[in-house]
């Protein structure tokens, strides 16, 4: 048996299964159809009613940017869904499992605890990915048609991005393990990272000091770069500093978020809290 | 080396009780001292009552725990500092029907942990074929496991266990919950991986299946080894006493209490079957023979007890446990 099988085959079976339970219960499927579309509505109503007529308008002044306000909030909305998935799927899925009693189970395989955890949430990830990405293009290729083309960039930042945000899953998954509160703590840091990224708004609107703790953020650099690519290849060149930022994240956060992981996973065996739920 | 070595295992866990902002630290030990080993092809049975360390001791030796202090090795591999190379060798059964996953078939479930041992997929396809057979579950193979009898559930929970064939199995309880012919299924399973060259490691707390299963027994209370040896040897360091069973309605202490006033009498345990009526059996290890019943009777009948059957027993490893710690099983 090769190194290779013993990494994809165990990751493929993880996905399959996980597939598998998505498709059997079919509400979560249903969920994460209808969510890209009520985000993206609630948040231009919420401009237009705000804004008035000149919303549009008014929204250009502000951000500075150029793009169609609903590209540019599906951009926004989209990469923070995926990233909520990512921080959100790793612990949950762990949590599901200890609930369910098979997370013993897993742990008891002689597979690479790295491999369970991106496993687990991976299926989650694709579909979602998958979902508003799609969104993403028909709404680049509906109301900014001159960004088909920055929209390939724009794909490739985001699966940079997905590695440092893996890393964050890690650490969620670390703390899931230690308090059993999945929901807890990603909750409230999606929320905070939905103000500090500039999901829905350009980062220049914060104070100071909040755009400089945005620079840690990932998300930050994803959903900027992404409306940069997709508004002109140029000015994305001109950010290119930003994604060796981004392509340190991967490096550094995923080795960070999953040593955490395991030092908790560590004191679980010394507790036996993997078997508490 | 022996397939399992387990040196001088420990395991106390710290738990906190009381209210918000007032908890204090409360240490248990589970586990004090274990030392045992399993050897090739043989069944080593782990006899004890609940919270006795059984299920303790296999999470350790399975790398779900870290040991206090001690050392676990699994076919030379130490269970914490190379736990993967030790989960590799080890095909695990831990208690109960939640270890699987109820919304996949039962194929479905060993397909998944058979790609997590790195079975090759042909090598997978036949050998749960061939499993699935054995557990009497090919006809239900592509039912969800929801859909499953607990029995089912626990002879597919078997199945995963004996999957990939590992060298050392430990079984947590695996007949719990089964009906007479699963479990006569599944003893008969475990008898064959032992003449296959697996070495075993069953916890239960059926003192007949420990008995019948196990080459070499340990019994375990509160943590500690507190007898290990053949089931037959066990049994034999209480032959020297009688063993007499009372079975009998309006059991009361007052009466368990007098009878342990007897001085040939050395144990008495009595167990309630049915509490509103206050029946069960009485069991009484007395050293001076059988000359002791018509005295035991006496006192039975004065303290109002209705007896229905006496017998003279032989010894099982119940009366073994009995004559170590002064308790049944079930206490």
């Amino acid at each position: 048996m090769t190194r290779l099988s013993d990494t994809f085959d165990p990751l493929r079976a993880i996905f399959r299964k996980q597939v598998r339970h998505l498709i059997r219960y079919p509400g979560e499927m249903v969920f994460l159809f209808i969510i890209p579309y009520f985000l993206t509505g609630l948040l231009v109503a919420m401009g237009v009613s705000v804004g008035g007529q000149d919303a549009f308008g008014n929204f250009a002044v502000q951000t500075g940017s150029s793009l169609n306000p609903v590209v540019f909030l599906m951009i926004g909305s989209g990469v923070w869904m995926i990233s909520w998935i990512v921080l959100e799927g790793i612990g949950t899925s762990l949590r599901d499992e200890q609930m369910k009693g098979t997370l013993e189970q897993n742990f008891l395989a002689p597979i690479n605890r790295f491999l369970l955890l991106v496993g687990q949430a991976l299926s989650q990830i694709v579909i979602t990915s998958l979902l508003f990405g799609g969104v993403i293009v028909a709404s680049v290729l509906l109301l900014e048609p001159r960004g088909a083309l920055g929209l390939i960039l724009a794909f490739g930042i985001l699966m940079i991005g997905l590695i440092p945000l893996f890393g964050l899953g890690f650490v969620f998954a670390a703390l899931v393990i230690r308090f059993k509160e999945p929901y807890a703590f990603t909750q409230a840091a999606n929320v905070l990272f939905a103000v500090l990224t500039g999901t829905f708004y350009n980062v220049t609107l914060l104070p100071y000091w909040a755009q400089y703790v945005s620079t840690a953020i990932p998300q930050t650099i994803v959903i900027q770069n992404m409306r940069l690519a997709v508004e002109s290849v140029q000015g994305l060149i001109g950010a290119y500093g930003t994604i060796f930022i981004l392509l340190a994240m991967a490096l550094i956060y995923p080795f960070l978020g999953y040593s955490m992981f395991k030092q908790f996973e560590r004191r679980a065996k010394v507790t036996g809290d993997l078997s508490k739920f | 080396m022996d397939p399992v070595e387990v040196r001088s295992l420990s395991k106390t866990f710290t738990t906190k009780e009381g209210p918000l902002f007032r908890k204090t630290q409360k240490s248990v030990t589970a586990l004090d001292d274990v030392n045992f080993s399993v050897k090739k092809g043989e069944i080593f049975g782990l006899l004890g009552p609940n919270g006795a360390g059984k299920t303790t001791t296999i999470k350790a030796i399975c790398t779900l725990i870290h040991p206090t202090s001690g050392e676990v090795y699994v076919n030379g591999h130490n269970v914490v500092k190379d736990a993967q190379r030790a989960r590799q060798d080890l095909g695990v059964m831990l208690t109960g029907d939640r270890t699987l996953y109820w919304k996949l078939s039962g194929r479905e479930n060993l397909e998944y942990f058979a790609a997590l041992y790195h079975m090759g997929g042909a090598t997978a396809k036949q050998r749960i074929e061939q499993l699935l057979k054995l557990v009497g579950l090919d006809e239900r193979q592509n039912t969800l496991v929801e859909n499953y009898s607990t029995g089912m559930r626990i002879r597919l929970s078997f199945a995963k266990a004996i999957l990939h064939e590992a060298p050392v199995i430990l079984l947590d309880e695996p007949t719990m919950s089964l009906d007479p012919q699963s479990a006569r299924l599944v003893r008969e399973i475990i008898r064959d991986l032992r003449k296959e060259g697996c070495s075993i490691l069953l916890t239960t707390h059926y003192m007949e299946e420990a008995d019948q299963l196990s080459d070499r027994v340990a019994i375990i209370d509160h943590g500690k080894i507190i007898a290990m040896a053949p089931p037959r040897e066990l049994k034999e360091t209480v032959l020297k006493s009688e063993i007499i069973e009372i079975e009998a309605q309006n059991i009361n202490p007052q009466v368990v209490e007098k009878l342990r006033g007897i001085p040939t009498i050395t144990e008495v345990v009595s167990t309630i079957d049915d509490a509103a009526a206050q029946k069960g059996v009485i069991k009484v290890h007395a050293s001076g023979g059988k000359q002791v019943i018509p005295e035991m009777l006496g006192v039975l009948v004065k303290g109002d007890v209705e007896i229905s059957n006496v017998k003279v027993a032989t010894p099982t490893l119940e009366d073994v446990f009995i004559s170590l710690t002064g308790r049944a099983l079930r206490d």
